[in-house]
């Protein structure tokens, strides 16, 4: 069963005096367990069609079902609560907070759930345990490196027990080995806890691992292949 | 989690936070420290004029209250004390003869007004006696009475001379005279004066710039009050005749009003009965110290029903204005500490739009992952209080241990002591804070911190995570 359905969605941009058709007649349908990219050249509107999916951005035209809820009709606090639980998300800048520890910034999603905190913090570590961090539930993301930092963002994305996971470029600010790091970690979670990942990238190794690969070329579709 | 996690961000810079908090340590300080000095102004105003002037309560006949009139007495004084007597709040009580005089001495002579009284009874409600600056206050009999003046009255009489003596002068400090003043000092001794002008007038001509920071304290310390001087009163009898006695100043006392210390002189009660052509018993005030100023109220009020035929008043009653000082005392402290807070306002809208700026692309962060507007409002809000409250809670420590010694030791304003005891004022005062005035100072220092808050909020409230995710 499809857990987000994109119907001929459009995006177009008004910049000062120019229009800029950033996607055109998107259809597309995501399944649970999915471990899928979206690749493109730049300028294909792979963040553009991720950040719809997200609800951080509004379609100019068509319609998206998350979860059998058409959020592009969705608006303030009613789509920020529906991302808190429905959506997860891993930026390329990692975007952790720098003054809380690598436990704290995971227990803030469930804080904004309103999860006790006796729950939160056991859940957090587990999440750390996951991706490989247990001994480092107290340190600040000064004190990690991009790969664990990476790794909390993705333990953080977790903890709201999202429907699924969007990650922007994730590994773009990464060396080799984190990045290998991280997929493995993603890739086991995918495997394990069926937990659905959306990429956006121009990785390879991304692309290498996943089982499905959509290519936008000049805000459409150009294929959607699926791997064996 | 937002309350530690405000309180983290607020330190995220911590020069910039610090001295936003010092600013507002500081200005409360000055704040807090001038609400005290006005505090224990009023204060002292309050208190020496209840335990020195007017008491809790005043009990007249209605018509004496009209004109001040000899025969306007009251006539049941003692079924007055039976009720006093029963009355828990009440702590003392006094009768009074109150008659207006011409006081005349061998040199000048004055209008005041004398109280007749019984030293033992004043004792229990007036703090004067305590207020001698030379000889006695109606202690021991003499062949002819004594009466107590005020210092004012004893200038207006011109019973007072200057002189310098060398003795004198060496026996004074010299953080209260210094040398320099010393010096030119000498060229006065030996010379008596006998008018504080003419006095007034050598001093200015050798001290030159010295003069008036130090010309208060020279004529209180080199003043000799002319006692055992005879002062003759003139007085209206209640059937119009006027009579006349014959006083000896053994005693002038010094209140912080000098108002006060012009008007009123005091002599044993029996002997201004007789003058008056009074009995000893018919008084024309009768003067009642409570337990507190809210006690004096209440006594004040029960006790009228059961002399209706008499004015019975509180405090309050007798001198409204005394109150206003209260209040007005403690609202002028308040708007000096709000207009300072809204100077410091400025500071902190500027440290919170700085703070917010700088974390553009962690705020869309926040929104995106599930942080509504209310909380992000929230959070900076509370990063706000917590910066001016920091701020407030440094400023309003320090200012309670610097209170506390000035507290004891008092503020000297001795260079303008005369200017202050025109107005009823002390020019030595004891700066205090309440409580209640902590309180309140806190409150507005959220307060503060909440409108502060505002734009910096409204400026983070306006992002788009989309576009704030983006931002370098």
């Amino acid at each position: 069963m499809a857990i987000i359905e994109v119907v001929n969605v459009e995006k177009i941009y008004n910049d000062s005096e120019v229009k800029v058709s950033a996607l055109k007649g998107i259809n597309l349908q995501f399944n649970q367990g999915e471990f899928t990219t979206i690749v493109g050249p730049s300028g294909s509107g792979k963040t553009t069609l991720l950040n719809l999916l997200g609800g951080l951005d509004k379609p100019s035209a068509g319609r998206i079902c998350v979860d059998g809820v058409w959020i592009d009709t969705l608006s303030g606090s009613k789509l920020i609560d529906f991302r808190l639980h429905h959506i997860g998300f891993v930026f390329q800048a990692y975007n952790l907070i720098p003054v809380l520890t690598a436990s704290e910034n995971v227990e803030l999603i469930m804080q904004l759930q309103g999860v006790p905190s006796g729950i939160r913090r056991k859940v957090a570590r587990d999440l750390l345990d996951q991706v490989g961090l247990a001994d480092r539930y107290d340190s600040r993301p000064s004190q990690l490196s991009g790969g664990q930092q990476q790794r909390v963002a993705v333990a953080r994305a977790l903890a709201s027990k999202p429907k699924f996971i969007l990650a922007d470029e994730p590994t773009a600010n990464l060396d080799g080995k984190s990045a290998e790091n991280l997929l493995e970690i993603m890739e086991h979670l995918n495997h394990e806890h069926d937990v659905t990942f959306i990429f956006s990238t121009h990785d390879q190794r991304v692309v290498s691992k996943a089982h499905r690969i959509v290519l936008l070329e000049d805000g459409m579709v150009k294929s959607d292949e699926f791997r064996v | 989690m937002i309350l530690s996690l405000s309180w983290r961000n607020i330190w995220r810079n911590k020069t910039r936070s610090l001295i936003v908090v010092a600013t507002l340590a500081v200005g409360l300080l000055g704040g807090v420290m001038f609400m005290g000095l006005i505090n224990g102004w009023v204060e002292q105003r309050m208190h020496d004029s209840i335990h020195n002037e007017i008491a809790h309560i005043q009990i007249h006949n209605p018509q004496y209250l009209l004109n001040e009139e000899t025969q306007h007495y009251i006539s049941d004084y003692p079924s007055i004390i039976t009720a006093l007597d029963t009355m828990k709040s009440v702590i003392g009580y006094t009768g009074r003869i109150k008659v207006f005089a011409m006081a005349q001495s061998d040199r000048a002579t004055s209008g005041i007004v004398v109280m007749g009284i019984n030293p033992t009874e004043e004792a229990t409600v007036s703090e004067i006696s305590t207020k001698l600056v030379a000889g006695e206050f109606l202690e021991n009999n003499h062949r002819v009475p004594s009466i107590v003046v005020g210092s004012t009255t004893a200038e207006s009489l011109k019973l007072i001379n200057y002189n310098i003596t060398s003795e004198k002068l060496d026996s004074i400090d010299e953080s209260k005279i210094p040398v320099e003043v010393k010096d030119s000092l000498k060229l006065l001794i030996g010379q008596r004066f006998r008018s504080k002008t003419t006095f007034q007038k050598e001093l200015k001509s050798i001290l030159a710039d010295n003069y008036d920071s130090h010309v208060d304290y020279i004529l209180k310390c080199f003043a000799e009050y002319r006692l055992n001087s005879s002062v003759i009163l003139t007085l209206q009898t209640p059937e119009g005749e006027l009579h006349n006695q014959m006083f000896k100043v053994r005693g002038v006392y010094k209140t912080t009003n000098s108002a006060f210390d012009g008007r009123f002189a005091y002599v044993e009660r029996g002997i201004l009965a007789s003058t008056a052509g009074l009995q000893e018993n018919q008084v024309h005030e009768v003067a009642v110290l409570c337990t507190g100023l809210d006690e004096g109220k209440t006594a004040a009020a029960s006790l009228a029903p059961n002399f209706k035929f008499l004015s019975v008043r509180s405090w309050e009653q007798v001198s409204p204005e005394i109150a206003m000082y209260a209040e007005m005392g403690n609202f002028m402290g308040m708007i000096y500490i709000v207009i300072i807070l809204f100077a410091l306002a400025f500071g902190i809208v500027n440290t919170m739009m700085m703070s917010v700026l700088e974390r553009i692309r962690e705020l869309g962060m926040l929104m995106a992952i599930g942080m509504n507007k209310i909380r992000v409002f929230t959070m900076i809000m509370v990063e706000s209080i917590l910066l001016s409250l920091t701020g407030g809670i440094v400023g309003m420590a320090i200012s309670a241990v610097i209170l506390s010694i000035l507290s004891k030791t008092g503020v000297d304003f001795g260079m303008w002591a005369e200017g202050f005891e025109a107005l009823g004022y002390s020019s030595m005062v004891y700066p205090e804070i309440t409580v209640g005035n902590y309180v309140m100072i806190t409150v507005l220092v959220i307060i503060t911190g909440m409108v502060a808050s505002l734009w910096p909020a409204r400026r983070a409230l306006k992002l788009k995570p989309v576009e704030a995710l983006r931002h370098e």
